[in-house]
Parts: C-alpha cells; sequence; structure tokens
C-alpha cells in the first residue's frame, strides 16, 4: 500500500512538475497563433524528455553521477566549460523567467504591482532551498501545480468544435495568416520548453539528493512514463484553450494574464483562483528546480560539495552561487524587462543547448564502468539517437529562424 | 612536470617522423606499496595518429554501444598503439620523441592483468 | 579492435589506469564521502622537459592530483607557477573508480581552501547555516 502510495505521489508530482513558465506562456502563444498544429511537437518533446530523464536517472541510481560530473568526465574540462557556460546562462535566464512568473501571477491574485513581488518570491525561493526538506518541497510544489488540471476542465467547460480541434492536431498546416519559418520557429521553441536541460540536471542530481539506488529504478520509470506524458497533455490543455478563446479573437499573448483568460472564460472564478494558485505553484516549483539546478551544474563541473542533503555550511560553494543567482535574477527583473519576454528566449536558447547536454548521457549509459549490468537497451540507443539527430537540426535551425523570424514576431 | 604538458603533443620516431599525439599517459599500481595505494608507475603513451582527443577510449575497449557512436570514435582512432616509457628518448615542451627500433603495443585494456 | 601488427602487451602485475580514461576530470571524494574538487591535472615525479632520458632510468611516478588554477591552464592554455599549483598526494587516495576516494578527511587539505572560506565567512554566519535538513 505504501508503495503504491509513494508510486502514485511520484506520477503526480511528475505532472504538476512538468509545467513551467517556459510551458505556460509558449504553449499559450502557439496556441493563439496555430491552433494545435503544433501539439505533434509536444509529444515529440516529451517522449524525448522520458526517453532522456529515465536515462539520467539510470545513470544516477546506478553510478551514484549526477549529469554534471558525467559531462565533465565525458567531454574534457574544455568542452564541458563551454557546456557549463551555456547551461548556467540559459538556467539563469529561466530563474529569472520562474521568478518573474511567480511575481506576475501573484500580481493577478492580488493586483500589486508585480515589480513588488519579485523580492518576496525571491527570498521564498531562497528560504526553501535553505531549510526545507528536498522530498517535501518536490512534494507540496508538484501537487499544488497539479490545480492547473483546470485547463483541462475550462477546454471542457468552454464546448470547443472537438472535430475542429482535432484536426489541427492531427493534419498539422501552417495556418494561413502565419508564415512556415514562424511555425519552425515555435516548434523548437516548444521542442525546448519540453526538454529544458535543466529538468534532466534536477532530476538526476534529485536521485542523488533522495539516494536511489537500482532498486528504485522501476519506480522511476513509472513517474516518468506516466507523469511527463500527462504533464504533456496539460501542456496540449494549455494550448488547446488559447486556440479556442484566443486565436478566433484574433489575441496574440504576451501577457500572462492572456494565458490564463481562456479559464476565466470556461471555468468561472472558481477556474480563475485553480489557475492562480496553480499558476504560482508551478513557477515557484520550477523557480526551486532551476535555481536548485544552477547550483548544481556549478558544483558538479568543479566538484564542490553539493546537495540539499546536506547542512548548507557543508556545501558552502553550492549555497553561495545558488544566492548569487538569485540576487542576479532579482536585479535583471528590477530593470523592468517583461518576464514573458525572457522566457520566450530561454526555452529557444534552451534547444541550442540540447545536443551538449543529452549526448554525454547517452555515452555514459553504455558504458559498464559506470553503469555496470543497467547499461542502455539496443531499443533505447536506436531511438536516442534518433532523437539526438532531431536536438541537433533543432539546435543548428534555431539561431537562424530566430533571425528570421525576428524571434517569431 | 604536470600531465597536462605531455597531453596532445606530437609524438615523434627518431628520426623525427610524425607518428600521432599523445592522446592517453597509462599508469601501472605496481609501485612501492604504500598504506593505502601502490604508487603508480608510468607504463608508457597511447599515440593516436589521427586525434589526441581521446577521452572516451573506444579504441581501448570492447565496448560498441551506441551504435555508431561507438564505431565512429573508434574509427577515429584507428592505428592507436601504447609506446612504452623505456621507448621514451627525451619530452621536450613541444614533443615527444621515441627511441630507435620501439615497439607498438597495443592500446587494448581488456584481458591485461586487472589484479590490484 | 587493433591492427595484427601491433604486439600485445605482456599481463602486468597490477592494475592498470589510463590517466584520461580513469583518473582526469573525476570526483574527488574525502573518507567520508564529502566531494572535494575534481582532478583537474595530474603530477608526475618526471622526467625533466627537454632532457634526454638515460636508457634504464626507472619511469616516473604520479606524485599527486592537481587542482585549483591548474584548471584554467588546461582550458585556455599556458601553466601555473608550480607554487600555485594546489596538490594532494597520492599516497592518500586510497581508491580509483567511478570517483576517486581519499583516505584522509577533506578538511585539512589545501584543496578545500576556498570551500572553508565561504563556509566561515558568509554561510555560517546566515541564520541557519548549521541547521540539518533532514
Amino acid at each position: 500500500m505504501k508503495r503504491i502510495l509513494g508510486v502514485a505521489l511520484g506520477i503526480l508530482t511528475a505532472i504538476g512538475g512538468f509545467v513551467d513558465i517556459g510551458d505556460l506562456v509558449t504553449n499559450a502563444v502557439v496556441g493563439s497563433r496555430f491552433g494545435l498544429s503544433l501539439v505533434w511537437v509536444v509529444a515529440v518533446g516529451v517522449v524525448g524528455i522520458c526517453l532522456f530523464a529515465n536515462m539520467s536517472g539510470r545513470v544516477a541510481a546506478a553510478s551514484g553521477r549526477a549529469t554534471f560530473e558525467v559531462i565533465r568526465e565525458r567531454l574534457g574540462p574544455r568542452a564541458g566549460l563551454a557546456n557549463l557556460s551555456a547551461s548556467f546562462l540559459i538556467n539563469l535566464m529561466t530563474v529569472t523567467a520562474e521568478i518573474g512568473g511567480v511575481a506576475l501571477a501573484l500580481q493577478l491574485a492580488s493586483s500589486v504591482h508585480y515589480l513588488l513581488w519579485i523580492p518576496v518570491a525571491a527570498v521564498a525561493v531562497w528560504l526553501v532551498i535553505w531549510r526545507v526538506k528536498f522530498s517535501i518541497m518536490e512534494n507540496v510544489t508538484g501537487l499544488l501545480g497539479l490545480t492547473l488540471i483546470v485547463f483541462a476542465v475550462a477546454l471542457f467547460l468552454l464546448k470547443p468544435d472537438w472535430g475542429v480541434l482535432a484536426g489541427q492536431a492531427l493534419a498539422p498546416a501552417v495556418p494561413a495568416e502565419e508564415t512556415a519559418p514562424t511555425y519552425w520557429y515555435y516548434a523548437i521553441a516548444l521542442f525546448g520548453a519540453a526538454m529544458t536541460p535543466y529538468e534532466v540536471f534536477f532530476f538526476s542530481s534529485g536521485a542523488v539528493e533522495e539516494g536511489w539506488t537500482v532498486k528504485d529504478l522501476v519506480q522511476s520509470r513509472i513517474n516518468v512514463l506516466v507523469g511527463f506524458p500527462l504533464g504533456g497533455l496539460l501542456s496540449v490543455a494549455i494550448a488547446g484553450c488559447a486556440a479556442v478563446v484566443l486565436l478566433p479573437a484574433g489575441i496574440s499573448v504576451t501577457s500572462l494574464s492572456q494565458v490564463i483568460l481562456p479559464v476565466a472564460e470556461g471555468a468561472g472564478k472558481l477556474g480563475l483562483a485553480f489557475v492562480l494558485v496553480g499558476v504560482v505553484a508551478a513557477t515557484f516549483g520550477a523557480a526551486l528546480e532551476t535555481t536548485l539546478s544552477s547550483g548544481y551544474t556549478l558544483a558538479q563541473f568543479f566538484g564542490w560539495s553539493w546537495g540539499k542533503f546536506r547542512r548548507p555550511v557543508q556545501a558552502a560553494r553550492f549555497h553561495l552561487s545558488m544566492i548569487i543567482c538569485l540576487l542576479v535574477g532579482i536585479g535583471v527583473l528590477a530593470t523592468g524587462v517583461d518576464p514573458v519576454l525572457v522566457t520566450e528566449y530561454s526555452v529557444v536558447f534552451s534547444a541550442i543547448a540540447l545536443p551538449l547536454t543529452y549526448l554525454p548521457i547517452l555515452i555514459v549509459s553504455n558504458d559498464p564502468q559506470y553503469m555496470g549490468k543497467h547499461v542502455n537497451g539496443r531499443a533505447v540507443n536506436v531511438l536516442a539517437l534518433a532523437y539526438l539527430v532531431v536536438i541537433l537540426v533543432a539546435s543548428v535551425a534555431a539561431i537562424p529562424l530566430m533571425i528570421v523570424t525576428g524571434a517569431g514576431a | 612536470m604536470i600531465l597536462g604538458d605531455l597531453l596532445g603533443l606530437p609524438v615523434l620516431d627518431s628520426d623525427g617522423g610524425r607518428l600521432g599525439k599523445a592522446a592517453d599517459i597509462r599508469f601501472v599500481l605496481d609501485g612501492a606499496p604504500h598504506q593505502l595505494m601502490s604508487d603508480a608507475r608510468m607504463l608508457g603513451i597511447v599515440v593516436s595518429p589521427h586525434s589526441a582527443a581521446s577521452f572516451l577510449g573506444y579504441e581501448r575497449t570492447n565496448l560498441t554501444q551506441p551504435w555508431p557512436l561507438a564505431h565512429l570514435l573508434r574509427w577515429r582512432h584507428r592505428g592507436s598503439f601504447l609506446v612504452l616509457w623505456e621507448d621514451i628518448a627525451l619530452i621536450r615542451k613541444d614533443a615527444v620523441k621515441l627511441r630507435p627500433g620501439f615497439t607498438r603495443y597495443s592500446p587494448a585494456l581488456e584481458d591485461l592483468g586487472r589484479g590490484r | 579492435m587493433t591492427s595484427p601488427e601491433l604486439v600485445p602487451l605482456l599481463p602486468v602485475q597490477g592494475r592498470i589506469l589510463d590517466a584520461q580514461l580513469h583518473l582526469l576530470d573525476r570526483q574527488v571524494l574525502d573518507h567520508d564521502g564529502v566531494p572535494v574538487t575534481t582532478v583537474d591535472d595530474l603530477e608526475l615525479s618526471g622526467p625533466a622537459l627537454g632532457e634526454e632520458i638515460p636508457q634504464g632510468t626507472p619511469a616516473p611516478v604520479l606524485d599527486a592530483l592537481l587542482t585549483g588554477p591548474v584548471l584554467g591552464t588546461r582550458i585556455f592554455g599556458g601553466r601555473p607557477p608550480s607554487s600555485r599549483l594546489i596538490r594532494i598526494h597520492w599516497k592518500d587516495v586510497a581508491d580509483v573508480g567511478v570517483v576517486v576516494r581519499l583516505g584522509v578527511g577533506g578538511e585539512g587539505l589545501d584543496a578545500s581552501w576556498v570551500e572553508r572560506w565561504v563556509r566561515d565567512k558568509i554561510i555560517a554566519r546566515i541564520p541557519g547555516g548549521r541547521h540539518d535538513p533532514r
């Protein structure tokens, strides 16, 4: 019974933890402009993140090594540092975006200006990282994030023409008023949002934090393989809501209030309350994950002591680096830069950094020196290599498409 | 000296002909025993004719996964060999020079005594 | 895997370690399993650069694992002066596996001075810094 509860909890947190500000904004933007014609990208991204998160979890459980230690070991210091710089900057951007997301959601709930909420949000993030036990942190934010299911509920209540939606999803085509480069630019953004590297940094480091062994592999596999796809469905629901309400009205999403507008329309005040809780929880949870990931990547590259399972004094540089990241995030947001814009850029830059993260995981998960008998099976390898090709194409195409489309404008 | 000085240096035969680059340095734990581990004696240099970026070591193990990555990397290091310390004549800032009549040993790691 | 003209190496007594493959960039843990640093480079007992090695010279041995500024020079080129090298002596190494384990505590090592400084000057002064999260 306890075991079933554990599995259920793991799945629920995986669902709630899947969606972050990047998914919220990108899916709503895409839904409001392209309908459901990019849903296939979410599906591709979800399968990819399942594949590689599962792999990085297996590496962590079998060898006790988190992803960035492995990256440095296998790529060497030069390529490792290049990867660290890229991943860390993107992570910092994502931290900034998530804290901005928390503040924006709190503004919607309280009508106090979001700039005033930013220091509050950042301090709250720090306090949780400083004090709260890892498993409690993960479960509480994950479970509260589940309230985002209200997007799916709202979609039903909006009584859309399901045939039209299914048509958009199953026979994808570039809408008449959009161009092909813009379509592909947003495809890459969605892909980047679903497969953001911080998810594997966090996932593998979390496995070390919670002391996983190979015995925990089955449970982790269930969490990932059930939780992430259901999280992906939430993403689709967000896009669906936007496609039903915003697309016909000609509203393109530029703010968080527009992201949740369809919920208010479909599910009323109660729905609005739920979605606000969900957005705060999801962005707050992701702010925790990205802040921790910043610390994890730095500490693992340089070999510092790290982990929330240690007292802060036993992982001093790890904690200091996270404090600095949060301060930088506050500083960037204090300039008045639009958090939604930061989010949109961060998901595209994520797509660019993907190959450097996922290649070393694939290599190490085949190495018996680390994995013993838990090396990848042949099917996993074939699939992973196919994904690496996709990842590589997306990464190479991202910048040119960004320039050609003026960042999707 | 430090290993960073040595890795990646061109390896030359006694006539100055270029054989490849120092891709790795092999040690064997058979030196004077200490409390914890024996001294690690330098056994030789793994020379790769085509590339010095050898950290994945596919040419020295039987790993064949993930296909075709493993095969590609092994191919990059085709012709790798090990030269023993006894065959090294000189290590300069810019090159390693071998003695005349040095022996090319197999760089394979398998089937070697792993007794600790 | 290897060309036929290569001579197979006679079995040696003792474990084989390839620097790139088994040592460099590995995580170093102290005897309590606390991370200390990574292996940024290695120091050998010889030979002197640019000097002929006479026949029969005993092979050099690994003196120390190196860390600190040497990581920067390994990435960007150049070489720190010998006095700036932070050493962990080979005799303190207990085991080399997926990680390098030391037989000594990390607290007294030169390699951990930055960690100690950050801890004593900053982290320990923030309330709750010594709180055990478990």
